[in-house]
């Protein structure tokens, strides 16, 4: 092939490029994961907060309490977490080092958020409970433990006595001037319920903080609408660590707020599993059965042969074609149908024929099909005649011998099919976005509500999540740090799911070598 | 290598099959002891009648030849013995067909009964038993060495082969003199002969079933080979 | 008077010591119902349009080792596939003629394979146990068979297993794999997972060509062990093995028994040109 080369310079010129193309890949695998990982570290990580005074490029002064990402250096660029005089809230704000005119490190500093997702740089002054009450801000802890008591006690007769009451108060009719004394009794406790219910919201209300801000002023914020108060600068490095994983746990179990960039991704994290799972349920039994009916069962003619060729193929059609298919054939078509024949009386509204979870779910599984087939279809070539014949000679049928002796030895093929199947699932974006997957979904497609799973609710996925959150940046790079902490969970995601599924497959390798 | 276990192969049905190989040819031996011992009892009292038994008994070890050298081949066929198994399958081969022999020459001197050929001499006659009964004791031997595959107890018996043909010497002067002084019935001095070179060849027949054991035994053939360098070779072995 | 008398116990004595080796055998052309396990009538059978057996006629002894030998491609493992119907897993397959087993025609449409082969087991060239461990493997069939119960399902391992001899190996690691036995050990196994069903039959396929010749004699010897329970079909391409163990030999070729006899007659003096030529190793 290579004659033109005298023989050793052919070899390791060949040896050459394989091995610069192989570091390249490396690199830039490394460099990706690098740059991930550490932006979107930045969403856990605390680093203190400084007073600094600097003058913009109208040379005009400003003073701020900015928060640089990775602490401050002498000759930094870039973009700070600030509050600045103007709006007490955090924001971004570019700046370097040589606009700087004074820095001085502030442990008094507080970074607080808010409960709708807010944050804001501010010192803390003092607690003012009712009646102009001043305390000083040791009791700060006792305060917001006084608080978070009223909030459950509130919580508590909403879920528990409020919801008994609204149960027999919307039996009530209202054409009929009558109220039967249940209704009435309920009535009443509903009204007093709603007085208490005032009561403790006032009470709550009735605790603030008085904090002051970048320029000295003192603002006084309602202590029920914090959520957390921090002092960076002043942490331990167990704190800090402490701090990170609890910032961590909220990012996992929050609600997303502030459109997306701010707050927790949990929705997105549970829309994605739940999607995956249900498609998983979908494709492995279809996709196993289909490659053994090929494999075992069908004729070896040429239709068989140019099916398998046709299932191969299937693998390369754009996600897209997938997508534009679910919508028009799966949803209107399947969905529209379904919704005539077993859900006429919700009409016009639909029930199935709108994009959902199991619409979603369902195209995914046609999706990754092929996949699942072709590893299906050679691992199930790979079972030694041996084993068959020594099956069929003990009096097992053709059924006996597949369900017993070859889907077994199969199973790591078909771990490992639907493993891919999962990973690209998982990742696929364009379709979802046609097929159910939203900016905000206000509800789960699993909760605790009769009958517990609801196919038909549109749903978060960590890929859409990251596609809006990336845009979004571009107006509002608040989230930026937020949308690359949802990259890096959504790669330990496909890490993990890997890692099962390699440990799975070496298990079963060796059970059934 | 002294002692050979022909009975611990994986197939029993193989031990089995040697183990009867080997009773076989002792039961040949014990079948044509008797023979000698009844021959030399008819020579000794001159009765006819045992001898024509004698005669008759000989096909006796003629099927029996012709049985254990079927079995060797059946063995040799299906079996396919190798080293020492096969030394065994051949040595039986090999003693059979001399034990036949024996059982020839037994019948020629059991003959001179059954004609009435046998020397008036007593002197003659008890000679002949006398050797007899050392060929005899050499048979013993011989079997005896064969069950055990003892080489050692083998070259002894070989050695008592040459008292034997001293003693047929001494007696062939003996009745070469008495053949000068009657020279009337030279025919039946004749059959007298045959017999004694027949009693004569047993022992040598004896001689290659030792010679058979010792290569059963050792693995090594020596035949046709002078006593003391045969002694020497199997001390050099045993050492 | 007296001399005759003993001549003629002497007589009786030589008939007594014709029977010092005892093979007598019957002859397999000459085999009573009782004696027979497998009658085989005018079987044809053709690969596609290849024929591969030519109307074979044969009595397979009871409770003998049976070994067919010949070269390759001459059907003898074709014949073994015909006993339990092997060869219907190639669809290409054409059978006439008839095989009994117990009195009842295997190839007619009415008999259920599964039973069928329940009752001839088969052992494959290759060792092939399956991927799980020694107890399941050898309860496989059992299992196939709807037995449930523990206890019975012990005992019929540890019988079928101590039958193929192979108990006293297994008995402390029933429950590891079967890829950790040896290749022997293996070969064993798949013998016990076959006697579990306690079969009338057993088809040995080349057990022991992928062997070493000392686990060959093994599990030769078990052969020998096995024939007190169970009909023995051994094919083979080793000849000294057919020899060793078998009782009957028939000699395949192209497609027809040429000769079929008791092993001792047909290794020693063989009827047919053909059967000399290849057991003696003339080819041609």
């Amino acid at each position: 092939m290579f004659k033109w080369l005298p023989a050793s310079k052919n070899h390791s010129f060949i040896v050459n490029l394989c091995a610069f193309c192989t570091t390249l890949l490396l690199l830039v695998l490394l460099s990706l994961l690098a740059f991930v990982f550490t932006k979107g570290s930045g969403y856990f990580l605390s680093p203190p907060v400084y007073q600094v005074s600097y003058k913009d490029d109208n040379g005009k002064q400003h003073i701020v309490f900015a928060q640089f990402p990775s602490g401050y250096s002498e000759n930094f660029s870039g973009r700070v977490t600030a509050s600045t005089e103007n709006t007490i809230y955090q924001a971004q704000l570019p700046l370097h080092s040589r606009q700087i005119s004074n820095i001085e490190k502030r442990s008094d500093v507080a970074n607080i958020s808010l409960i709708d997702g807010r944050k804001l740089f501010a010192v803390p002054q003092h607690i003012r409970s009712s009646k102009d009450l001043k305390v000083s801000l040791s009791e700060l802890d006792k305060y917001l433990n006084i608080i978070d008591d009223i909030r459950e006690e509130i919580d508590e007769i909403k879920q528990n006595e409020l919801t008994e009451i609204d149960k027999i108060l919307a039996s009530v009719d209202k054409s009929s001037p009558s109220i039967n004394p249940i209704q009435q009794s309920a009535l009443l406790k509903y009204q007093s319920l709603q007085k208490t219910i005032a009561e403790l919201e006032n009470k709550r209300d009735t605790f603030s903080l008085n904090m002051a801000d970048v320029k000295g002023e003192s603002i006084a914020i309602v202590l029920a609408d914090i959520h957390s108060i921090s002092f960076p600068s002043n942490m331990t490095w167990i704190g800090k660590i402490k701090h990170a994983f609890n910032l961590l746990w909220l990012f996992l179990s929050e609600n997303p707020k502030q459109s997306n960039t701010a707050g927790g991704i949990f929705p997105a994290l549970f829309g994605t599993v739940v999607m995956v799972l249900l498609m998983t349920l979908i494709v492995a039994p279809f996709g196993v059965l289909s490659a053994v009916y090929i494999h075992e069962y069908a004729p070896n003619n040429l239709l068989v042969t140019a099916m398998r060729v046709c299932i191969s193929n299937m693998a390369a059609v754009p996600a897209i074609v997938y997508g534009v298919f679910g919508l028009g054939f799966l949803v209107y078509v399947v969905g529209g149908n379904i919704d005539a024949l077993f859900f006429s009386d919700a009409l016009p509204a639909p029930t199935m024929g709108a994009p959902s979870i199991f619409w979603a779910s369902v195209t995914m599984a046609l999706l990754t099909l092929p996949v699942v087939i072709v590893a299906t279809d050679e691992g199930l070539n790979r079972v030694p005649q041996g084993l068959r014949k020594g099956s069929y000679a003990l009096g097992a049928t053709k059924s006996e011998t597949i369900w017993y002796t070859v889907l077994p030895i199969a199973s790591p093929s078909i771990i490992t099919g639907i493993i891919l199947a999962i990973a690209r699932a998982a990742g696929e974006v364009a379709p979802l976005m046609l097929l159910g997957a939203v900016r905000f979904a206000p509800q789960l497609p699993v909760d605790s509500e009769f009958p517990f799973v609801h196919l038909e609710r549109q749903f978060m996925h960590l890929g859409v999540f990251i596609y809006d959150g990336a845009f979004s940046t571009q107006i509002n790079p608040q989230g930026a740090s937020m949308m690359f902490a949802t990259c890096s969970l959504l790669l330990l995601v496909v890490l993990f799911l890997n890692i099962v599924a390699v440990t799975l497959r070496a298990r079963l390798r060796e059970r059934y070598q | 290598m002294k002692s050979i276990a022909f009975n611990t192969h994986i197939s029993a049905k193989f031990n089995i099959e040697l183990e009867n190989l080997r009773h076989s040819v002792m039961t040949m031996g014990g079948e044509l002891e008797k023979q000698m011992v009844d021959t030399l009892y008819a020579i000794r009292h001159n009765h006819a009648g045992l001898a024509e038994q004698v005669i008759l008994n000989d096909i006796k070890i003629n099927s029996m030849e012709i049985q254990i050298d079927e079995e060797c081949m059946r063995i040799i066929a299906k079996r396919h013995p190798t080293a020492s198994d096969l030394r065994l399958v051949m040595t039986v081969s090999k003693t059979t067909a001399d034990i036949e022999r024996m059982g020839d020459e037994i019948e020629r001197i059991a003959k001179l009964v059954t004609k009435n050929k046998l020397p008036h001499s007593e002197d003659i006659k008890s000679s002949m038993a006398n050797i007899g009964d050392r060929v005899i004791h050499m048979m013993r031997g011989t079997f005896d060495a064969f069950a055990r595959q003892d080489d050692d107890s083998a070259l002894e018996v070989y050695d008592s082969d040459n008292i034997i043909d001293s003693e047929y010497k001494k007696l062939l002067t003996h009745i070469a003199a008495e053949m000068k002084k009657n020279t009337g019935d030279m025919e039946d001095w004749l059959e007298v002969l045959w017999a004694l070179r027949s009693l004569e060849r047993i022992g040598d027949r004896c001689k290659n079933i030792c010679e058979y054991v010792v290569y059963l035994a050792r693995g090594s053939d020596v035949r046709h080979v002078p006593l003391e360098t045969l002694t020497r070779k199997i001390d050099e072995m045993g050492k | 008077m007296h001399d005759f008398e003993n001549v003629t116990n002497n007589i009786g004595d030589i008939t007594f010591m014709l029977k010092l080796f005892n093979y007598d055998k019957p002859n397999v052309y000459q085999l009573s119902d009782e004696q027979t396990a497998i009658k085989v009538n005018n079987l044809n059978l053709s690969f596609g349009e290849k024929p591969v057996l030519r109307d074979i006629n044969l009595r397979i002894p009871k409770h003998q080792i049976t070994a067919f030998i010949g070269q390759s491609g001459c059907g003898k493992s074709t014949l073994l596939g015909c006993f339990n119907r092997m060869n219907e897993l190639a669809t290409d397959c054409k059978v006439s003629g008839e095989v009994f087993i117990n009195k009842r025609n295997i190839n007619s449409k009415k008999e259920n394979v599964s039973r069928l082969r329940a009752s001839v087991g088969m052992v494959f060239q290759k060792p092939n146990p399956f991927p799980m461990n020694i107890y399941d493997n050898v309860s496989y069939g059992l299992r196939l068979q709807g037995l449930k119960e523990r206890r019975k399902m012990d005992d019929a391992v540890e019988r079928a297993l101590v039958d193929a001899a192979l108990w006293e190996e297994v008995k402390d690691r029933l429950f590891e794999p079967a890829s950790i036995l040896s290749g022997g050990q293996q070969q064993r196994l798949v013998i016990a997972r076959a006697l579990a069903l306690e079969p009338e039959i057993l088809l040995l396929d080349e057990p022991t060509s992928a062997l070493d010749p000392l686990t060959t004699l093994i599990i030769e010897e078990l052969m020998v062990e096995l024939k007190k329970r169970c009909t023995v079909i051994i094919v083979t391409h080793n000849m000294q093995q057919a020899s060793r163990v078998s009782d009957y030999t028939a000699f395949m070729h192209q497609g027809e028994v040429v000769e079929f006899s008791d092993s001792d007659t047909l290794f020693t003096m063989p009827q047919k040109k053909k059967t000399e030529d290849y057991i003696t190793g003339r080819y041609g």
